[in-house]
């Protein structure tokens, strides 16, 4: 029962006509994109100091509010209020709508992403397809900030963007069909359902069969090229400040600044749940309802992009470009020509 | 003189004796060359006649071995300019001798000596900037630390010091325009001023082909405050001190302040007793590891890319250091600690305290250097980025007057504490860490390394000063209240600071105040070097190079 279905029951709506239909989207969208910003927007970038301070031996935020939370409506109100600069020579069109391309392509992932509880807005059959489409967007509005800005670190930004997504995607998503010859479907809800069945059973505790557990080469390879695609340590090399001052971004400003930041702190969030989906059994888990264990998954592998950021030394672009292709790339397709043996001749 | 490589010579060591270097010898191999002689404080100098000094130059440092260009002064006297160079050698820097090239007031140019040395360039560059002298044959004379536009040059006799200095608008019409080249395949790419990785105000030209370094020049300047001639305003006695503390900026200060305490000790002849050596010897390497501390801190922060653990380890390392000098100088940073002929003050009372906290962070110190190599030295992904890049090879290194750690990453054994020592330094039982790897990561081990033997030295001189007799604790020697060191006498001496060998020239007029006052900073003349690490390196490399070197841009602008 999908997203929409539930709402028209809590409403008394019986069989839903088109119109009811749309509208009721709408509100699932609203719903889920409020959920998601919340963990983005609000709770986000409030943990990313906290959980930095606290690898890095810091205190961090503690005077605004109680542990410091009031700082979000703090750091909100003092990035929406200044001036929003444009820089001489940009290339309008294109440098507006990065920002919006990037947020928007990384909320639309969300979509097809199961929850628990029901939340899932829409589950199409292609749904994993649809869900590595949508994410590498993101690419396309790197690289329009970076050529639009009219600046050479932003351009360095977005071309070191563009290799470095191109290298790591195809890694992605081969690993990510290996999980599919298990699973024998795209589709999202699907591939969380296979998952189900314990794996095995020990003194009465079973394991469940999620895919982190069926194939841990995978999963590994996946987190790599996860990292990598999210753009974080040690694979922030778009970004790199320190080298290329901010990457793309160096040049945006206000509003839009936050758009760009929020939209890589959704697209950590994506990276998890598309992890959590796909490996560790989408919102599956004991005692707690979907939603909250679907939010712990998506939370640990933020927490995991943390820990690479504070102990982790950023690598090269040539190296970065060479685990792509010479690393990732080949083992992505032994595990996929393996899994498939294994598959055609056990299950 | 030929360009070809010269044959190595079989007497490389001309003038060395059992007592110490005959100058005569070398006089005789510099033959018509030298139109006369001077005594310095430290060394015998050469008059050479400025059509020569490139050749001069040049059998020195080939026949004679002196191949530690250290610094290059400049001054202009009433009758005559001159440019001393002050040549060392990196095996036994004792050995020193100074080459003094006069030039007439109304034509100031004599022979470069850029041919020889490279690291002559900067140095005569500022000469050229600050004093006014030419140099033929120069490469690049251009001004150095001052603007492009800087009208006279603020260290000559009639340098009018009220003269405006007025910049028409049309010299920065449009600073980019150069900037697009018609047809070229690289990229002019401005690293700086304002960059996350430059350390403070530094302006790197670069040239990118690709991602790849086609071309560096260092820009400088930008925090130029005119120290020498802060210095030369300044009585001896008092009103230097607190200057060095600002020079090397970051916790370097009483290594700093030992640079000048020591020339001008040696220069007035003051005594220094053996226990505010011993406190001076303490206190000095507190601060370097302190500066060691940083220096690998935020080379960290320009390798990982963001703020990352080992940067606020460091940091809260270092703030412990920084508690030790607070208690002992009663500043954090700005310390003025030292005096002529000794210290401010003694230790701190109640002593049994300040040893504790000392020992309490010596003990703890192996653990955290643990810590520290744990995450950044048996770091696989920071191997993969700082093993074999930015290569200087130790003869480029030497050319370019690297010392500190710089040099002793690429495996030339110089430390002036060991080899011209200074303080309780030959006493104590420590080593000189070098590493042969010339990369970025040799720098950085040897600074972690430094420490460890910095907390030896340490060790051994608290010791020392606890068991010192109570009624011997002299703390300074008893000094003139108003120094006056006879008229012309010159010194030039060097300590060994936290980036590498921090050089005093003094020349006195008789006042009581210095006639000249030059600073060698370390950190300008390994700044130098930085093109020879990061051309064909990735730009990466570049910022992780610039890291490594640990430059502090308040020293090498002074």
């Amino acid at each position: 029962m999908s997203l929409v279905d539930i709402l028209g029951n809590a409403l008394g709506l019986g069989p839903l006509g088109p119109l009811e239909d749309l509208l009721l989207s709408f509100v699932g969208a609203a719903f889920v994109g409020t959920f998601i910003l919340l963990n983005t927007a609000v709770a986000g970038p409030w943990a990313k100091r906290k959980i930095t301070a606290a690898f890095t031996d810091r205190v961090a935020v503690n005077r605004v509010g109680p542990f410091g939370l009031l700082i979000i409506i703090a750091d909100a109100v003092r990035m929406l209020s200044k001036e929003l600069i444009i820089p001489d020579g940009v290339d309008r069109p294109a440098f507006d709508l990065a920002p919006l391309v990037l947020v928007a392509s990384a909320l639309l992932g969300f979509a097809v992403i199961p929850m628990g509880n029901g939340i899932q807005l829409a589950d199409p059959e292609v749904g994993l397809a649809f869900l590595f489409a949508v994410a590498s967007i993101a690419s396309v509005s790197l690289v329009m900030a970076g050529y639009a800005s009219n600046n050479k670190y932003s351009m360095l930004g977005g071309l070191r963007a563009v290799a470095q997504n191109v290298a790591y995607e195809i890694p992605l998503v081969i690993t990510a069909m290996s999980v599919v010859l298990f699973a024998g479907t795209l589709q999202t809800s699907g591939i969380v359902s296979a998952q189900a069945a314990p794996l095995v059973t020990i003194a009465g505790v079973s394991i469940p069969s999620w895919y982190a557990f069926v194939n841990p080469f995978a999963f590994v390879l996946f987190i790599a090229a996860n990292m990598a695609e999210v753009g974080r340590n040690p694979f922030d090399v778009p970004e790199a400040p320190t080298e290329i001052v901010a990457g793309y971004q160096t040049e945006y400003s206000s509003v839009y600044f936050v758009l760009m930041y929020l939209g890589e702190f959704i697209h950590i969030f994506l990276g998890g749940a598309i992890l959590a989906t796909v490996f560790l059994g989408g919102p599956a888990g004991p005692v707690l309802p979907g939603i909250v264990w679907f939010t712990i998954k998506i939370w640990a592998f933020f927490l995991f992009t943390q820990w690479a950021r504070s102990a982790l030394p950023r690598v090269r672009i040539d190296q970065l470009i060479e685990i792509g292709w010479k690393g990732l790339l080949e083992l992505s397709f032994v595990n996929l020509i393996l899994t498939a043996v294994i598959v055609g001749v056990i299950v | 003189m030929s360009l070809e490589a010269p044959e190595p010579s079989t007497h490389a060591d001309v003038g060395v004796t059992e007592e110490g270097l005959d100058y005569d010898a070398l006089e005789s191999l510099l033959g018509d060359a030298v139109i006369g002689r001077e005594t310095h404080v430290n060394a015998e100098a050469f008059v050479v006649r400025p059509d020569r000094v490139a050749n001069a130059l040049s059998v020195l440092k080939e026949e004679a071995g002196f191949d530690h260009c250290s610094c290059v002064t400049a001054q202009q006297y009433e009758d005559r300019y001159e440019s001393i160079y002050h040549l060392k050698k990196y095996d036994d820097p004792t050995q020193e001798v100074g080459v003094v090239v006069p030039t007439s007031v109304s034509k100031p140019a004599s022979q470069s000596g850029e041919s020889v040395y490279r690291t002559a360039d900067w140095h005569e560059r500022e000469a050229y900037d600050l004093v006014g002298i030419d140099y033929d044959d120069h490469p690049d004379l251009r001004r150095i630390l001052l603007p492009e536009t800087w009208q006279g040059h603020p260290l000559g006799l009639n340098y009018d010091q009220e003269q405006h200095q007025v910049v028409p608008l049309t010299e920065h019409a449009n600073p980019l325009q150069e900037d697009h080249q018609e047809g070229a395949d690289t990229m002019f790419l401005n690293v700086g001023p304002h960059h996350p990785a430059t350390h403070g105000v530094l302006h790197l030209k670069t040239t990118l082909d690709g991602e790849q370094v086609a071309d560096v020049e260092s820009d400088i300047g930008y925090l130029h405050r005119c120290e020498e001639q802060i210095c030369q305003q300044g009585t001896y006695r008092h009103q230097i001190m607190p200057y060095p503390d600002r020079w090397d900026y970051i916790s370097a200060g009483l290594l700093n302040e030992w640079a000048y305490a020591r020339a001008a000790e040696d220069l007035a002849d003051l005594d220094v007793p053996e226990y505010a050596q011993i406190i001076r010897t303490m206190s000095a390497e507190l601060c370097r590891i302190a500066s060691h501390l940083l220096a690998v801190g935020t080379f960290a922060i320009d390798v990982y890319g963001d703020f990352s653990a080992i940067f606020m380890y460091a940091f809260r390392d270092r703030e412990v250091v920084q508690n030790i000098l607070e208690d002992l100088t009663g500043q954090r940073m700005m310390f003025n600690y030292f005096r002529l002929g000794g210290v401010a003050w003694d230790l701190p009372e109640p002593r049994e305290e300040f040893f504790e906290k000392t020992r309490d962070f010596l003990d703890e110190l192996p653990t955290r250097l643990e810590e520290y190599h744990n995450l950044i030295s048996s770091n696989e992904v920071l191997q993969l980025r700082c093993v074999d890049t930015g290569i200087i090879e130790p003869e480029v290194a030497k050319d370019y007057g690297c010392t500190g750690p710089v040099a002793r990453g690429s495996g030339v054994d110089y430390d002036l504490r060991r080899d011209d020592p200074y303080g309780y330094y030959d006493q104590l039982d420590w080593d000189v860490i070098t590493e042969g790897g010339c990369d970025n990561y040799s720098r950085v081990l040897v600074r972690l390394r430094e420490v460890e033997e910095s907390a030896k030295i340490i060790e051994q001189c608290i010791n020392l000063l606890e068991e010192w007799p109570e009624d011997e604790r002299e703390i300074q020697s008893n000094v003139p209240r108003t120094l006056k060191p006879d008229a012309d006498t010159e010194i030039y001496r060097a300590v060994e600071g936290a980036k590498g060998e921090l050089g005093i020239y003094i020349r006195s007029d008789g006042t009581d105040t210095p006639a000249r006052f030059k600073i060698r900073s370390p950190c300008f003349s390994n700044l130098q070097a930085l093109p020879e690490m990061a051309q064909g390196e990735y730009v990466p490399d570049l910022v992780a190079a610039l890291g490594s070197l640990d430059i502090v841009l308040g020293e090498v602008d002074r």
